[in-house]
């Protein structure tokens, strides 16, 4: 399948280099510590924050360090078949866990000792590169409830199809087959924070792979600064200071 | 580095050896960066200080809910009473409401100054009371331990058995004013 077209379009009208739309709405959820919800493109994602709070099982207290907890989950309405979708399946385990460390790897947990920080995750709707794109929102969500962060954590897909390098794909993009690679980075301290692909390819396309989803992830951090200034600003401006 | 800008985590502020990280900041590789959203503020160093450096902290805007702290006045609604012991669910802090649900406990003892032992917890208080108390303690892992043994602390609202608004009349009745039947509480002074 043509995934470029001669003219050098992709199949959602993008180029090859080009990001989709980025949006982005910060405390959505009354109730809870910190909130966001992220899209890119079609993809939409809500992050929840509780915490810090009191650990709930008492074995799991750290006395140095705070707990992370992350729940990821699928809405049922998410994809184009209407499908039952739990927490518990392999898929959400696996992405719980490595939002988790992620987003772990953010937070000075050594600041908040014998508390627990909850994240929760789920996708609204589905369209390619969810793993990025809940890692974008739980970043959101941590900075508007306050946790000390190193830095923020961004994310980006990329990939190599039809002997080009793909930025940011689709559900579409994401089944042609082609090697898949989720990057997520601090971009100030200029450090990864995760590198994800499941297939083989050259070391040279990699490379290029690679990259382009770093800066497809240095461009997404952007927004997310402008996005949390903008926020700041309506906060004080509420105030009335 | 200039002051008062929105900053958010991970943006460089300026050299460790420049100034002292403050809230809301880390080091980081001999930098301070910010660890929050907020504005970052500069305070200079006090003038008695050993190391003359200036403060760097970036402060949050979005203010969290007030938490009760041994020492402050709160407000408070009875919520159950006990032979020795009324329960109280914490509504503000000083003039803060809460955003959170904190459980109070206003122990026999600590009704009033004088005569504790004879307290008599339903001639003090009635569920639905509205008290000002201190606390005193952050208590058991439940409750807060409050008190209202100060002449300025006790009920400032409560109403009668026909539903209107008591008036107080000493510092232990409360009158109704629509049937004129007066009620034992530990009144508040309020001034």
């Amino acid at each position: 399948m043509d995934f470029i077209s001669p003219e050098g379009l992709r199949l959602d009208g993008r180029r090859p280099l080009e990001l989709r739309q980025l949006q982005a709405e910060i405390g959505v959820v009354e109730k809870a510590d910190g909130s966001a919800t992220f899209e890119m493109g079609n993809t939409k994602v809500i992050a929840v924050v509780y915490g810090p709070r009191e650990v709930q099982s008492r074995s799991q207290q750290q006395h140095d360090q705070a707990l992370v907890r992350c729940e990821y989950s699928m809405a049922s309405f998410s994809t184009g078949d209407r499908r039952r979708r739990g927490k518990g399946d392999r898929r959400a385990t696996e992405l719980s866990l490595v939002i988790r460390q992620t987003m772990e790897a953010a937070i000075l947990t050594n600041l908040l000792p014998r508390s627990q920080i909850d994240i929760f995750v789920q996708v609204l709707q589905a369209d390619g590169g969810t793993r990025a794109c809940c890692i974008n929102a739980a970043t959101l969500a941590l900075a508007d409830a306050g946790i000390p962060m190193r830095d923020i954590v961004a994310s980006c897909a990329a990939g190599y199809l039809n002997s080009t390098p793909i930025l940011d794909l689709n559900y579409l993009e994401d089944s042609g087959g082609g090697p898949d690679l989720t990057v997520a980075l601090f971009p100030k301290l200029d450090k990864v924070s995760l590198l994800q692909m499941d297939s083989k390819i050259p070391l040279d396309v990699f490379e290029k792979v690679m990259n382009l989803a770093s800066e497809g992830a240095k461009a997404v951090a952007q927004f997310i600064r402008e996005k949390l200034m903008e926020n700041t600003k309506q906060l004080v401006l509420a105030k009335g200071r | 580095m200039n002051a008062n800008e929105y900053r958010t985590p991970g943006e460089v502020l300026g050299w460790a050896s420049e100034y002292v990280a403050g809230g809301g900041t880390y080091v980081w590789n001999q930098k301070v960066c910010a660890s929050v959203v907020g504005i970052a503020r500069i305070t200079p160093a006090a003038a008695t200080a050993e190391d003359q450096k200036p403060t760097i902290e970036v402060i949050r805007e979005k203010e969290r809910g007030p938490v009760p702290e041994p020492g402050t006045v709160v407000t408070a609604k009875i919520t159950k009473l006990m032979p020795r012991q009324a329960a109280a669910a914490i509504v503000c802090v000083g003039p803060k409401a809460v955003r959170e649900k904190f459980t109070g406990i206003i122990r026999q003892q600590d009704v009033r100054a004088t005569e504790i032992d004879k307290v008599d917890m339903p001639t003090s208080f009635r569920p639905g009371d509205i008290v000002r108390a201190e606390v005193i303690s952050l208590g058991d892992s439940r409750a807060y331990y409050l008190s209202t043994a100060k002449n300025e602390l006790g009920v400032v609202s409560a109403t009668s058995d026909a539903g209107a608004a008591m008036v107080p009349v000493s510092w232990q009745e409360m009158q109704c004013p629509i049937t004129g039947q007066r009620e034992p509480r530990k009144v508040a002074k309020v001034v």
